[in-house]
């Protein structure tokens, strides 16, 4: 165990390495000057220069990787040309809010999607059973910026029902309570934004793995014993269906990364997304490369929990 | 030949499938004759008359801010991102079965290097990788547009095709081909990618409901098909600031993205209920 | 029992957190403070410290922010006029007078404090250039500071400014770019540690506004400076809300959730939505950009050659002449909008003097075009001379939504007379360098200009280091040269330079937009500066009770 687990470590490890080289080189092979942006004062050229030392832009590339690198190891991220601070100290500050966002949704996500799943598996091949995976899938085949876009302004803009933008109010109330149903009335919104947009994955495979244990001998014979369907489907089944949906959260990660950014931009979410979004206006390329490479971490941090989760519920993985 | 046909058959039976068929079909005609129809999805008729007008008998889905009939240029977006879509998946279906089949069929430290490589890719979500490709670089066409997400997108195909290259190395009618000494080439070509072809299929379809997703994020962005090209996603930009006035604008793009990609994923599922009864 | 819990529990969790999240009483209902005004920008503040913003950190999120914390030592007056001495409102000076044509002396108001009590001296004035004219600290507001050769302190109040040379707009220099910032804080730091700072996270300024907090990403906050010497404000608290999106920003000022934004987003219809909300008014004020058609004087295959059909200063009136600007700026901006005359943005009016832009006239167009050969001999619709046909190239970026729009109409209304126009849209970077390069017919340019018209000696004199047209006209340069030596009365001057300019047609002037800024209604005594938007939000003051976002609908 303890040495499945270390090569697993190990290996999680190597990934990231590898990752991190090809977010550097697909950066630096790249043309195009990041000092290049529009709405500046026109620089002179010797300013241009001067700039272009200050972040380092002038060394060769191997100089540029080796600081790179030797970055990494002080958590140096180097400096945002917009915002004129470290790279990680930005990120820190940010990681909180996206974590709270996807936290929730994949919280609504796992809540929605299991529920939904198993329901289809007990009535399997019926209208029902049919629609809610066509539902699932339109929420999939729908651009989440546009489902935000369309979100904000009907419940936010025209009903009033929910803040449109933003995760707290600047004017809230000060203590525990205030503060946090605060946030969650900001949070509604973008999380089930994601939640919608990611749920037909997560009803697919509870659906999946719902219909295998239903088709175990033990539960054909607790059907047998007369037990009524409830009680074999939530107690006896379910039970047994769920942990390898649970374990699936480290595949969700990419996805859900990667939709927080439009999610996060379209409600001015004040996380990683937005970030990232402003830095592609921007063409601030260090913010850009410093939410690549802790986006990288992420996925891999998360897909080495997943594994050891089905480990640990799994024995027979360690030593396959 | 019976195999191929059984197995059209069989996605029309499903519900699903034969909807998800269905449309995708009528899209195909609709974007290849459509155009011949409809009037020129670049002309602006008059731009303070016109500009965001309502749906009318003379534009079905109004017009956008110059004054453009929406329908003209839902039915060419449907072009262009289809095109977009297909000629992307192509490209990454290509290097992934590519990539697997060394993989898999090597074996080996070839497989263990490519396998690391490719999980090092896929730890880098494929939309961050094009953010700092697209947001770095100079005007990117739409062929390189094409290519980039091509090539950010068969790392997973990848690692299904090699999956199933090394599943069927242990059936039987591969190693009897091979202890009869068929030719590398043959057990290549003749068994394994024809066998692995059906998964491959599946990967292929779902995969261009993503690529269809994935430009309407980039030109939400601001990096995906450059205008005047109509790609739906730039469509519903084009339509977000008045999605208040003039809602027709961006609703018809999006709803046509919606359908799409969903057809796409019924069809993919179906498939995959025939050709992959094993993950369905 | 046990059924239903375990079937229903995600219904009835996402219920529960449904309805304490959209039952109003918990926030949505409270009285809230009328004199606390929250303003959503797009811009986050990272460091609002004057020496600091320098090159891409002057930017909005940090002037905004900057210019309530720290007062300059003079503000621009209503005019907005940089040259002279006499247009300027005295702010951290309280006076300035002169001793010769290159040495200012600024007197600063005794009772000037800090935020934390200490006296503000001519210590802190001198301590700050010295900073700011560092090139190896600020190399961009070095370059702007270049001509003030020294500042030094004579007595705790007075400051004499030395220039290289008699200008215009010394006063200007010596107090737009940069505003003091305190020595007895910040004179035991070295210049690179600042931005590190604990100062840098929590300024300490002069203004009429104190830093209280900031909430990365999401706002920042300010109070009152109840002591400041020219009388606190009545917006009492100011919160700096920050949202990328302008989507974003218009959907939290219409919800309720702000009282205030700088620019209503295109659309126009934006306007129309904005105007139906009862609870708050539009105010226009100008903006500092002007955009034109620039012809290339020189061909683009071969630079040292005049263009084969640009130079002919005939055909650049004629291509002036068919273009219906007004109508343009009409269907792109609304009200909101002027066609400019000559390369002056509507904040620079003081110079204009209410001259006019031609009118459009087709039928002398086409007289122009003939009589220089141009007509449509081979009767495909486009004009040619000599077997070459009249067709140019526009050069556009693609970042700028407005300009493509205007583009294509130009592009319409220039196909009626026969000039065929394609455009060009490039990436941002791309575009720069074909337009550097001088590698275009017409560049369809946008200029942020400073408030200051001496900048027009970047682009429109012969020898300009961003004339990318090679646009010469000694009579223009010998004007601009004449100008920027004239103080208070140099707009008359200046309307000779845009005179002259107009008329050799260099490009055509299309439009130089209003800014539409919202605020609530409950504020008076508004001004929105167009230099710097909040300025004189010190002054504003707050009638009658809040009108609450609850009747925000």
């Amino acid at each position: 165990m303890t040495r499945w687990l270390l090569r697993r470590a190990l290996q999680s490890v190597l990934t990231l390495a590898i990752a991190l080289l090809l977010l550097f080189l697909v950066v630096h092979a790249l043309p195009g000057d990041p000092l290049a942006r529009e709405g500046d004062r026109a620089l002179t050229p010797e300013q241009v220069e001067q700039l272009r030392r200050r972040y380092g832009l002038d060394r060769p590339l191997p100089g540029q990787l080796a600081a790179f690198v030797g970055g990494l190891v002080r958590g140096d991220l180097g400096t945002s040309i917009e915002y004129g601070r470290p790279v990680a100290s930005l990120l820190a500050e940010r990681l909180p809010a996206t974590l709270l966002l996807g936290g929730t949704a994949l919280l609504l996500n796992f809540s929605l999607g299991i529920w939904l799943g198993v329901r289809q598996a007990v009535r399997k091949d019926s209208r029902e059973d049919r629609w809610l995976t066509t539902l699932s899938l339109a929420g999939y085949a729908t651009p989440s910026f546009w489902l935000g876009l369309v979100l904000a302004n009907l419940i936010g803009v025209r009903w009033h029902l929910l803040p449109p933008a933003g995760m707290r109010d600047p004017l809230g109330q000060a203590g525990l309570w205030p503060a946090t149903t605060d946030v969650l009335r900001h949070l509604v919104l973008p999380a089930l934004t994601l939640a919608i947009v990611s749920l037909a994955g997560t009803m697919r495979y509870q659906r999946t793995a719902m219909l295998e244990v239903l088709r175990v001998p033990y539960i054909v014979t607790a059907r047998a014993k007369g037990l009524s369907e409830g009680r074999v489907v939530w107690r006896h089944a379910w039970r047994n269906a769920v942990f390898p949906v649970l374990t699936l959260f480290g595949l969700w990660l990419p996805i859900l990364v990667s939709g927080s950014v439009f999610v996060e931009a379209v409600f001015a979410w004040p996380g990683l997304g937005s970030l990232a979004v402003a830095a592609v206006g921007n063409r601030d390329y260090p913010v850009l490369m410093g939410t690549s490479v802790l986006v990288a971490a992420v996925v891999v941090l998360g897909s080495l929990l997943s594994d050891l989760a089905y480990a640990a519920l799994d024995p027979r993985v360690r030593h396959g | 030949m019976t195999v191929r046909s059984d197995g059209l058959k069989a996605v029309w039976r499903r519900p699903g499938g034969r909807a998800g068929a269905a449309f995708l079909g009528f899209l195909v005609l609709l974007a290849w004759l459509g155009p011949l129809a409809l009037p020129d999805p670049f002309r602006q008729f008059d731009l303070v008359e016109l500009a965001d007008a309502p749906p009318s008998a003379d534009h079905p889905f109004g017009t956008d801010q110059l004054s453009r009939d929406v329908l003209s240029r839902v039915v060419s977006g449907a072009r262009i991102s289809l095109a977009v879509a297909a000629l992307t998946v192509a490209l990454s279906v290509t290097l992934g079965a590519a990539v697997g089949l060394v993989a898999g069929y090597w074996g080996g430290a070839v497989d263990a290097v490519i396998m690391r490589l490719v999980d090092g890719a896929l730890a880098v979500p494929r939309l961050f990788l094009l953010l700092l490709v697209l947001a770095l670089s100079d005007r990117v066409p739409l062929a390189v547009l094409i290519i980039l997400m091509g090539a950010t997108g068969w790392f997973a195909t990848s690692r299904l095709v090699r999956a199933e290259v090394l599943r069927l190395r242990t059936e039987a009618f591969v190693q009897a081909a091979e202890a009869l000494g068929a030719s590398r080439r043959r057990v290549i070509f003749r068994h394994l990618l024809v066998n692995a072809a059906g998964p491959l299929l599946v990967a292929a379809t779902l995969g261009v409901g993503d690529v269809i997703l994935l430009e309407a994020g980039l030109s939400f962005l601001g990096l995906g098909v450059q205008p005047p090209t109509p790609s739906w996603g730039g469509m519903i930009m084009d339509g977000r600031p008045v999605l208040e006035s003039a809602p027709w604008v961006g609703i018809f793009p999006g709803v046509a993205i919606t359908l799409t990609v969903l057809a796409t994923n019924l069809v993919g599922d179906a498939l995959r209920d025939v050709l992959d009864p094993r993950s369905a | 029992m046990a059924r239903w819990t375990h079937r229903a529990w995600p219904v009835a969790a996402l219920a529960a957190a449904a309805t304490t999240a959209t039952t109003p009483g918990l926030s949505a209902q409270r009285t809230r403070d009328p004199a606390t005004a929250v303003i959503v920008t797009g811009g986050e503040p990272s460091l609002p410290v004057p020496t600091l913003m320098d090159g891409p950190l002057n930017n909005q999120g940090n002037t905004d922010i900057a210019d309530q914390l720290f007062l300059h030592l003079a503000e621009l007056g209503p005019t907005m006029m940089t040259a002279g001495d006499r247009a300027f409102v005295p702010a951290l000076a309280r006076s300035w007078t002169r001793r010769d044509s290159v040495t200012l002396v600024f007197e600063l108001d005794p009772r000037a404090t800090w935020h934390d009590g200490v006296p503000v001296t001519a210590r802190d004035v001198v301590f700050t250039f010295e900073r700011a004219r560092n090139p190896a600290i600020a190399p961009t507001l070095a370059g702007v500071l270049r001509h003030i050769t020294e500042v030094k302190a004579e007595g705790e109040r007075q400051v004499v400014f030395r220039y290289d040379r008699p200008y215009g707009e010394q006063l200007y220099d010596a107090v737009f770019h940069v505003a003091p910032i305190p020595a007895h804080l910040l004179a035991a730091l070295p210049p690179d540690s600042l931005a590190r700072s604990p100062f840098a996270r929590a300024p300490i300024g002069s203004g009429a506004y104190r830093w209280v907090r900031q909430v990365p990403g999401e706002f920042v906050e300010l109070a009152a400076n109840e002591r400041f010497f020219l009388g606190a404000p009545a917006v009492r608290r100011v919160i700096f809300r920050v949202a990328k999106d302008a989507d974003a920003r218009l959907n939290l000022v219409l919800s309720g959730e702000a009282d205030m934004m700088d620019n209503i987003p295109p659309p126009r219809d934006n306007v129309a939505r904005v105007s139906a909300q009862p609870r708050v008014r539009i105010i226009p004020f100008p903006s500092p950009t002007v955009g034109y058609l620039l012809f290339n004087q020189r061909d683009p295959r071969d630079t040292t050659r005049p263009h084969p059909i640009l130079s002919d200063l005939d055909v650049r009136r004629a291509i002036g002449l068919a273009l219906d600007r007004r109508q343009m700026v009409r269907a792109t901006f609304g009200t909101a909008g002027d066609v400019p005359f000559g390369p002056a943005s509507a904040v620079m009016l003081w110079i204009r003097h209410g001259a006019m832009p031609v009118r459009p006239d087709v039928p002398r167009a086409r007289k122009l075009l003939s009589g220089r050969g141009w007509s449509d001999h081979d009767g495909d619709g486009t004009l040619d001379r000599d077997g070459v046909p009249l067709a140019l190239t526009l050069l556009t970026t693609n970042t700028s939504a407005v300009r493509f729009q205007l583009a294509q109409q130009a592009q319409e209304q220039l196909r009626q007379i026969g000039i065929r126009l394609a455009i060009d849209r490039r990436d941002f970077p791309l575009y720069n360098q074909e337009r550097g390069a001088g590698r275009f017919d017409l560049d369809f340019a946008s200029a942020t200009l400073d408030p200051s018209p001496s900048g027009l000696t970047q682009s429109w004199t012969c020898e300009g280091p961003t004339n990318v047209a090679r646009f010469c006209d000694p009579a223009v340069d010998s004007l601009l040269d004449l100008a920027q030596r004239t103080g208070d009365r140099a707009a008359e001057t200046y309307q000779a330079v845009l005179r002259r300019i107009e008329s050799d047609a260099p490009a055509v002037f299309m439009y130089a937009p209003s800014y539409l800024a919202i605020v609530d209604r409950r504020f008076g005594n508004v001004r929105i500066r167009p230099e710097s938007l909040w300025l004189a939000l010190r002054e504003w003051t707050v009638t009658g009770k809040g009108s609450g976002r609850s009747s925000g609908r």
